[in-house]
């Protein structure tokens, strides 16, 4: 994948007098979804900022898709924003809403009206788009939100919070909604404090913390690069004492811990791909064994372990 | 790492000029200011002054009704540069009052709901933004000051004849550039002060204030000082000045004409600035 095809940061810090915004991010973002996580003030709206051009670095450099915040006309065809507040303008349909802020695009009236019924019928909010958006629910604002940042058909899509305040139905066909548009080839970056959610839609996640990228890539990948935390693997078996006996041989296995209604074993591993590959061996004696996953191959995991205790942004 | 293909297809039709897309906002500013009925009203309101000017012309010409009513045309005013100076300081006072009306009805909503990033991650500029809401109220304000002026100015011309429109031309430019020139820095304060309060019957009485305590300091400033300096931070009496020396009526002013000039450009600077501070797309909450 090229750097023109990408969103690049290249030490990129953005300072707001003496308050750190980011500092020295420095990030190659293919197409697909990106999931930024962080607790609170950890940098995430700056940086969701700085990707649609709304901030400008005060250090480094950014192309989004080849192209520099100095050229917003280019950029902000390319950028779809949906952020994580409420803002309308007041006394609106959510028709005229979406309608008229095309028109800043220099779409005409005609193309207008077609590209805002369409937005529209993709947040399945066509029923409800000729009431005003004062009368909407959480869930309804939060659409015609998603409705205004798709509407003008962008390449690159930054949603802060997207699936606040939708109900399941809706989340799983926004969620649906993502993965068509990263398929199609498209950047989707989501914040979300939602640490299974990120898990499920992600292609690959951003950690930050105080203005820094503490980890970024596909989830496994950012797991099995945490070497002081071991692996944990959960297996569900039959005969957890024995099973434990025979793993704990393993000198890369530091603890198996037999779970309390013991129905299986939960084992810490420094090398995860090397107990995988053994557990077929150890399992011969007429250990059944049901399941094995990994328990902390996610990005709360994750979090938690590169985080710590601060909590996630809410 | 999931392969992604591009499959999708930009839009490649026409589009309107960059340039025009100001008038957006434009459009949506005037649906915002007549959606509330006061507004219109006091709109209308501020056509009044102009139609009793109207029918004094009209009126003071008309050789039957002042016989009628037995008045000496040579003793009435004439409609001449005192006429027009006292015009501007009337429909300058309530150019003032809308703009304090309708001024915060323009751009509060947009801080109180932080709309700021909706509007600037479009291709639309902090320039562009400014243009579309003061050219709602360079536009309203127009409509009660100087285009009615000028009506005037016709209607007296129709009467008097040819002559008297030729010699008197630079009424009319007094008329156009003394209240555009008003209306400018009412407009950039109408909008100024309204983008740093989040409240617009805050926004409006900070508007009305400025103007009331400008005049209320500027006089004590006289009074204990002994100077005249203190008219300087009084906007109404620098308007008076400039509109004195256009309509050419002595109207006994202390304050130098370019003194009066000075005192109008930097209050467009300190609200330009005062603009460019605040109408950012995103907001550093300390």
């Amino acid at each position: 994948m090229t750097d023109s095809a990408n969103i690049t940061l290249d030490n990129v810090s953005r300072f707001y007098g003496e308050v750190l915004g980011v500092n020295r991010v420095t990030l190659s973002i293919p197409p697909g979804i990106t999931s930024l996580v962080g607790p609170n003030g950890s940098g995430k709206i700056t940086l969701m900022n700085l990707m649609t051009g709304l901030v400008r670095p005060t250090y480094g450099e950014i192309r989004i898709r080849g192209i520099a915040p100095s050229e917003p006309q280019k950029l902000f065809h390319l950028v779809g924003y949906s952020t994580q507040f409420d803002s309308f303008p007041k006394g609106l349909t959510g028709f005229q809403f979406i309608q008229s802020f095309l028109r800043f695009f220099g779409y005409s009236s005609a193309t207008s009206l077609e590209l805002a019924g369409r937005a529209i019928a993709q947040v399945g909010l066509t029923e409800a788009a000729d009431r005003k958006i004062a009368a909407y629910s959480k869930g309804m604002r939060q659409r015609i939100k998603l409705a205004q940042a798709i509407a003008h058909d962008p390449q690159v899509l930054v949603l802060d919070e997207p699936l606040n305040g939708l109900d399941p139905l809706i989340r799983a066909e926004t969620i649906a909604l993502f993965r068509r548009w990263a398929d199609e080839g498209r950047h989707v970056v989501v914040s979300s404090h939602v640490l299974h959610e990120v898990d499920l839609i992600s292609d690959r996640v951003i950690l930050l913390t105080g203005g820094y990228v503490v980890a970024e890539g596909q989830i496994h990948g950012v797991r099995t690069e945490i070497q002081e935390h071991p692996m944990e693997v959960l297996i569900r078996c039959d005969q957890p004492g024995a099973l434990a006996s025979r793993v704990f041989e393993q000198e890369h296995v530091v603890s198996a811990q037999i779970l309390p209604d013991g129905s299986g074993l939960l084992v810490q591993t420094r090398d995860a791909d090397r107990f995988y590959r053994q557990l077929n061996h150890l399992a011969l004696d007429n250990i059944q064994i049901e399941s094995v996953a990994p328990a902390d191959d996610n990005v709360n995991s994750v979090y938690q372990y590169l985080i710590g205790g601060e909590e996630v942004s809410k | 790492m999931a392969v992604h293909k591009h499959t999708y297809k930009d839009y490649t039709g026409p589009r309107t000029p960059a340039w025009s897309r100001f008038l957006v906002l434009a459009r949506f500013g005037f649906a915002r200011v007549y959606h509330l009925k006061f507004l219109f009203l006091f709109s209308i309101g501020c056509l009044f002054y102009p139609l009793v000017c109207a029918a004094y012309i009209y009126l003071s010409h008309n050789p039957s009704f002042l016989a009628l009513f037995s008045i000496p045309a040579d003793r009435l005013p004439h409609v001449d540069g005192r006429f027009f100076y006292f015009y501007s300081i009337v429909q300058g006072a309530l150019a003032y009052l809308l703009t304090a009306f309708v001024g915060p009805v323009l751009v509060t909503p947009d801080f109180a709901n932080g709309a700021m990033p909706l509007y600037f991650s479009r291709p639309f500029s902090r320039a562009e933004y400014v243009a579309g809401r003061i050219s709602v109220l360079l536009i309203l304000l127009s409509l009660i000051t100087w285009i009615p002026g000028l009506v005037l100015f016709a209607i007296q011309s129709s009467i008097e004849g040819w002559d008297w429109m030729t010699g008197n031309l630079w009424l009319a430019s007094a008329i156009v550039s003394g209240l555009f020139v008003w209306i400018v820095v009412l407009s950039l304060i109408g909008l100024a002060l309204s983008a740093w309060v989040r409240w617009k019957i805050g926004a409006g009485a900070l508007v009305l204030g400025v103007i009331f305590a400008g005049a209320g300091f500027g006089a004590a400033i006289n009074s204990l000082m002994r100077t005249n300096y203190g008219a300087l931070i009084d906007l109404t009496q620098v308007a008076h000045t400039i509109w004195s020396y256009l309509f050419r009526y002595d109207t006994g002013t202390e304050m130098s004409l370019t003194s009066a000039w000075i005192v109008l450009v930097v209050t467009c600077v300190i609200c330009l600035w005062l603009l460019a501070k605040r109408i950012r797309p995103f907001e550093v909450i300390k």
